[in-house]
């Protein structure tokens, strides 16, 4: 007798590998994958969309997503992901470069998206296609940037303007002033971003440069100055909050919340989607919105600079940013035009709106403020709602959308530890690069122009430098 | 610790003492130690009937309060009829799917395992040992860095990564957990050895064959191998929250375990922290049913195995 | 009578080593194959060529189709390559397994909207490997099906019947019981547990990290030979220099931790059992509820549930604090980089001992009280202490009968995943590297391939990871009494 077990395994095998014929459900429906917060929203516009478009033949179903980890998975295997994904903006590049994406050619969608959004926006959502044609991928329907969260009852509302009035209020409560909600290149942004802030109190001069003309065919990576001497100035500022007792803090490994709640900090960077946390760590009535506060320069920040004067005034700044729609590449070819028409409807202004008074996604489009503020006196929306949504529009003016339109750039940005260099040198810790480079101190001024250097030279070219050259600071 | 304060008691009385001592000290050191066990379950049950508001909104973050300030049922009543990832009711679905998973891979894998454990123990035949090896070998291999691999197998046969019928996902996911359990025989294998071949001998001179012997013969007396090995498997899709998430797919909530619903509320990329006491209340419920049963099944578990005509 | 446990010999047959062995078995193979085919009947030299021919001619219809069938499927499966996700399996996985034809993709034709996909390298290396094991099934299958056609020539010399289905299934339950029973087995481990496997460790000679796949604006990867293995000694390339400074780091608190976890829980769970299964003491099933509810509440729970008590703002710091023991929070797990790396190790070791000790517990609890009583009532005889009796009769016993659950354990701390990514996330992070304080080896490697997308990395740190593990379980488990004497006990 022979041994059966052959069979079974080959039996097995064969359905193993056999199991190729997939039944096709999907060709008539149009999957759309939104954040996992506004489904509800996004079930019932799609509804009234099928009933405006009686022509329109597909089905529509619309799932909830962790946004942040979508681009993760969608790359992995774009075939099991939904013909409309939502990303954020500065996932485009890769997912362009992943052959994940469509190009947006529909005349009406592109116009619609030219027409409604601000330039920092449209120059973020393009990239090239395989045929190096320079085209639309994305359509942006939420704004998003950092903002101040604050203790009402510790801080006052005059005190939140600025970082030395949240310290003189956190040295009264015997806590420290302010907190961030992670360590990364996207939160550290409101230090590394930082602007002068003029005589009028709008910006004057500009801020660092980070892939700025950056080109989306990968063959430049534009140019970055992070080594400017209102750059040190800034960081220099950092170090000595972080150093006083009524400073800044790192987050809590318990969380922010934790620290916002207990009084262990009294204010939060943070953004919108940390409302609802930040709401129940403090109460509904205590929590206050607004600008990221400003910071005046010490003679010690300034000393041995030459482009800072003391009593120079900064803004903390902010990438401000957009989530998008996108269309799937893995998509039937024949769903094309109904997936267009459908994104054309979903990144309207009426649909951002609308989504803005129910799940509180701020508006994406230009002038977005204004039509909050109708919202606000026609009573559509809360008053911590308006101050949510004017604190982040506001403080969009003062930030830039993260340049990152290829890959390259986000993975550069992220992923190879600048922001962990720059952690260091807030806490004056040294950091490790290579074996025969390291940062052994990052106080002194050389120190903070080397460590300076290796972040932007990281930024270019993916890795940390050898050496340094001799006269800091040098361009990369 | 345990025998040295009843060292050669000389007569019967201090001998008693000691004995009374010993007890005694048993005692303590068991109390403090469940003690030591208790506080973390405490503190999560506390934390899921925690009720607090703060000027009207409700608290649902973590609090450095051991004892909560007001109790209510609120956090469960929300954990089941509220939507997450636009899944309505979905804490109520990922408790029943994952209830499903649990009972069919208990049941594949126990008896995998059973079958597997038993050829290595009492039938001797080509390749044993090295079958033994191998296996060996192959469990030393961090099973997460195949996870891509069974994900694109699974995909080949439609159970993974498929939009158009995520159910059929769960079956994949099921697949993926209880295959590979026969691979883990060595505990029930280690039960069979203390069976003694005498009884399997004396059946075969009568006449049994193999499978007879098995059914008959092993099966009864494995009765404690067996509530182990379905407890185990029946467990672990409670407490998986990585594989499950690759294999069913971010995209299809209303198809997620448990583990992975409640892991995603509380860790997603942007975790609603308010949450926790939800998540907490989600913890109790999941820990319900698989502590009764380990209660229910540990006099079978333990006393099972004397109970046994295992004795030689 | 006290039956000592070291007294049974070991008789050790002089095997030939197995290259002899495997050498001498492919001749025998050879030879057998031409022997087959120059005296068997038609039916066997048919099945050289058609599977089961041979079983049709001696009248089992059944085996033949089932043969039949099985060829008739795989040999369509190779030629016409069915695929997944656009790539295909059968003949043209094998070509592709080169990775040399391969194309970027993306061009897209707006008027159609037919978008044109690249060549997807992993599968194309996933579906080479599952094609290559088909093959080989192929072979398997072909050969046996000559044997089988070749037995029934075989009985008819001799006189006797070919032997019938139904014969044949009884077989199946008797003296091939274990073919039946092991099957279902072997088929998963292949599927789920050897291909992924060696899918894995080819990635370790590939370029497959997708962060330098990234960099270069790329979706394809290529083979590049040993480079990624010099690379670990050179520092080169994207994750070099944390793989040349934190492996070797890394791997020996992996080893300590191992040790550790699997010592004190092993003895702490002997104790504990001692301690519960006391004669005279009451509420042995209240005791042993309360501390299943760790193997019973799931990790994710407990752990996370330790891990909030012992936070910046948890219980137990509280505590300390309105006690005027410390000023400020106690980094117990190392979740912030200032922590202590040594206070995060220890206490991952004694919180393990809070999830682990039970299973020892439950394990031992049986074992103890099913130890023959004849051992002792022998050594009481003999007037031995109730702690020699211990050491001399029960903790022998003990490990003789868990010795698998030691080696098993031993391994499952080795990839204890779970305990470290919960409690600490591998903190303390040292500044600049992806390894932290508490990495295990396990959970780095999640980090460089979860995390980084570095697979080829990762697949050389797990291949390194694998050749030390396995060396030190073999070789513990070939010292063991349980492997080398299985029959003293029974």
């Amino acid at each position: 007798m022979k041994k059966r077990n052959l069979f079974l395994a080959a039996a097995a095998s064969i359905a193993t590998l056999g199991g190729l014929v997939s039944c096709d459900d999907s060709a008539n429906k149009i999957r759309v994958w939104v954040g996992e917060e506004s489904v509800d929203f996004y079930r019932t516009k799609v509804e009234e969309f099928k009933k405006a478009n009686a022509d329109f033949t597909y089905e529509i179903e619309v799932k909830g997503m962790d946004t942040g980890a979508a681009a993760g998975t969608i790359t992995q295997d774009p075939s099991a992901a939904a013909d409309i994904y939502t990303v954020a903006h500065d996932n485009i590049g890769k997912l362009v470069a992943a052959n994940c994406a469509k190009p947006l050619m529909d005349t009406e969608l592109v116009e619609q998206i030219n027409k409604d959004n601000p330039d920092s926006f449209k120059s973020v959502i393009k990239s090239l296609d395989a045929s190096g044609t320079e085209r639309v991928y994305a359509a942006p329907y939420i704004s998003q940037a950092l903002f101040l969260y604050y203790n009402k009852t510790a801080v006052t509302a005059e005190q939140a303007q600025t970082f030395e009035g949240l310290k003189e209020a956190a040295a009264a409560a015997g806590t420290k002033a302010w907190t961030v909600t992670g360590d990364d290149g996207f939160n550290n942004s409101f230090t590394v971003l930082a602007r002068k802030v003029g005589a009028d109190g709008k910006q004057a001069g500009t801020s660092v440069k980070i892939y700025e003309g950056a080109t989306s065919d990968g063959k430049s990576k534009g140019t970055s100055n992070f080594q400017g001497d209102d750059t040190i100035a800034s960081l220099r500022f950092m170090q000595r909050s972080i150093k006083d007792n009524n400073g800044f803090k790192w987050a809590s490994s318990d969380g922010w919340e934790k620290d916002f709640k207990n009084n262990g900090v009294l204010a939060v960077i943070g953004g919108a989607w940390h409302f609802n946390s930040a709401k129940a760590a403090v109460g509904e009535a205590n929590l206050g919105m607004t600008l990221i506060p400003t910071y005046t320069l010490t003679a010690a920040d300034v000393a041995g600079l030459t482009d800072v004067a003391e009593g120079d005034v900064y803004r903390g700044g902010t990438f401000a940013d957009c989530k998008v729609f996108m269309i799937n590449a893995s998509s039937k070819a024949d769903k094309y035009v109904s997936e267009q028409k459908l994104v054309k409807f979903l990144s309207s202004k009426e649909v951002q709106d609308a989504s803005f008074a129910d799940v509180s996604n701020v508006p994406a489009y230009e002038g977005a403020s204004t039509k909050i503020k109708e919202l606000f006196d026609a009573k559509k929306i809360t008053e911590s709602q308006y101050q949510l949504a004017a604190a982040q529009t506001d403080m969009a003016a003062w930030g830039i959308p993260q340049p990152f339109i290829t890959g390259t750039l986000n993975t550069y940005y992220y992923s190879k530890n600048a922001s962990q260099i720059y952690k260091a040198m807030i806490d004056g810790s040294k950091y490790p690069t290579t074996g025969d480079t390291i940062l052994d101190e990052t106080t002194s001024l050389a120190g903070i122009r080397k460590g300076l250097y290796t972040m932007e030279y990281t930024w270019m070219h993916g890795k940390v430098p050898t050496s340094f050259p001799e006269n800091l600071p040098t361009k990369a | 610790m345990m025998n040295s304060n009843v060292s050669k008691p000389k007569h019967y009385r201090s001998q008693k003492k000691a004995n009374a001592v010993s007890l005694a000290v048993t005692y303590l050191i068991l109390i403090v130690m469940s003690i030591i066990w208790l506080i973390p379950f405490v503190w999560v049950v506390l934390s899921s009937f925690r009720c607090e508001y703060v000027d009207g909104t409700f608290v649902g973050t973590v609090t450095s309060n051991f004892f909560p300030k007001a109790l209510g049922f609120t956090n469960y009543k929300n954990l089941f009829t509220a939507t997450y990832y636009g899944v309505s009711h979905a804490f109520p679905r990922w408790l029943l799917n994952t209830l499903i998973v649990a009972i069919v891979d208990c049941i594949i894998s126990t008896f995998l395992v059973l079958s597997v454990a038993y050829c290595m123990s009492k039938l001797k035949f080509k390749l044993r040992k090295a079958f033994m090896n191998i296996t060996m070998i192959i469990g030393l291999f961090p099973g997460f860095l195949s996870m891509i691999a069974i994900y694109f197998l699974l995909k080949s046969m439609g159970l993974s990564g498929n939009s158009d019928n995520p159910t059929l996902n769960i079956v994949g996911l099921v697949l993926a957990y209880s295959a590979g359990a026969g691979l883990g025989f060595q505990i029930a294998k280690g039960f069979f050895d203390i069976i003694p071949n005498s009884l399997v001998e004396s059946a075969k001179l009568d006449g049994c064959s193999n499978f007879k012997i098995f059914i008959k013969i092993i099966i009864p007396l494995a009765k404690p191998i067996i509530i182990y090995q379905a407890l185990m498997s029946f467990t672990g899709p409670w407490m998986d929250f990585i594989f499950a998430k690759v294999i069913i797919g971010s995209g299809n909530p209303e198809c997620w375990t448990v583990a992975v619903g409640l892991y995603s509320l509380l860790f997603g990329t942007h975790p609603d922290t308010n949450l926790f006491t939800q998540f907490a209340a989600g913890c109790v419920i999941v820990s319900l049913p698989i502590t009764t049963l380990f209660m229910f099944l540990q006099k079978y578990y333990v006393e099972g195995v004397t109970a046994g005509a295992v004795k030689g | 009578m006290a039956p000592s446990i070291k007294s049974a010999p070991i008789n050790k047959v002089k095997k030939d080593n197995f290259f002899v062995r495997f050498g001498r078995g492919i001749g025998e193979w050879f030879t057998n194959f031409g022997k087959r085919f120059a005296d068997g009947s038609i039916g066997t030299k048919l099945s050289h060529f058609i599977f089961g021919a041979g079983n049709f001619y001696h009248k089992q219809y059944i085996k033949g189709t089932m043969f039949l069938v099985l060829q008739i499927l795989i040999i369509l499966f190779l030629v016409l390559c069915p695929s997944v996700n656009g790539t295909p399996y059968g003949y043209k996985a094998l070509a592709n397994l080169s990775l040399s034809n391969v194309t970027e993709g993306g061009d897209f034709d707006p008027n159609t909207g037919a978008f044109t996909q690249g060549s997807n390298c992993m599968l194309m290396v996933l579906f080479g490997f599952v094609t290559i094991a088909v093959i080989i099934i192929y072979i398997i299958l072909w050969f046996k099906s000559i044997q089988s056609s070749y037995k029934a020539d075989m009985d008819i010399k001799v006189g006797k019947k070919p032997t019938t289905f139904i014969e044949d299934l009884k077989e199946l339950l008797d003296s091939k019981f274990h073919v039946l029973m092991l099957t279902p087995t072997c088929i998963a481990a292949l599927v789920f547990t050897v291909l992924p496997t060696i899918f894995m460790i080819s990635l370790a000679f590939s370029t497959y990290n997708q962060q330098d796949m990234d960099a270069q604006m790329t979706t394809l990867f290529h083979w590049n030979g040993f480079h990624n293995f010099v690379a670990v000694f050179t520092g080169d390339g994207t994750l070099g220099m944390e793989i040349k400074n934190r492996f070797f780091p890394v791997l020996g608190w992996t080893l300590v931790w191992a040790i550790l976890a699997t010592v004190t829980c092993y003895f702490g769970g002997i104790i504990l059992a001692l301690l519960i299964n006391k004669k005279g003491l009451k509420g042995k099933k209240i005791f042993r509820t309360i501390f299943i509810l760790t193997i019973a509440v799931p990790q994710f729970i407990s752990l996370l549930a330790v891990r909030n008590i012992l936070g910046e703002y948890g219980p137990v710091n509280s505590l300390l604090q309105n006690l005027g023991w410390t000023t400020g929070p106690i980094g117990f797990l190392g979740l912030n980089a200032a922590d202590n790396e040594y206070l995060a190790k220890v206490m991952v070791v004694i919180i393990n001992l809070w999830v682990g000790i039970p299973y020892t517990m439950l394990m031992t609890s049986g074992i103890l009280m099913n130890i023959p009583s004849d051992l002792y009532e022998a050594a009481t005889v003999d007037g031995a202490s109730k702690t020699k009796m211990f050491f001399k009769i029960t903790l022998p016993y003990v490990i003789f009968v868990t010795t698998p659950y030691l080696i098993s354990s031993f391994v499952g701390n080795i990839n204890s995943f779970n305990t470290i990514f919960l409690l600490t996330g591998g903190g303390p992070t040292y500044v600049g590297y992806q390894a932290g304080g508490t990495d295990l080896l396990v959970t780095w490697l999640y980090k460089v391939t979860i995390d980084q997308g570095s697979y080829n990395t990762g697949a050389v740190i797990g291949i390194f990871t694998f050749m030390i593990t396995a060396t030190i379980t073999l070789v513990t488990y070939r010292r063991s009494k349980a492997y080398n004497e299985e029959d003293t006990f029974q």
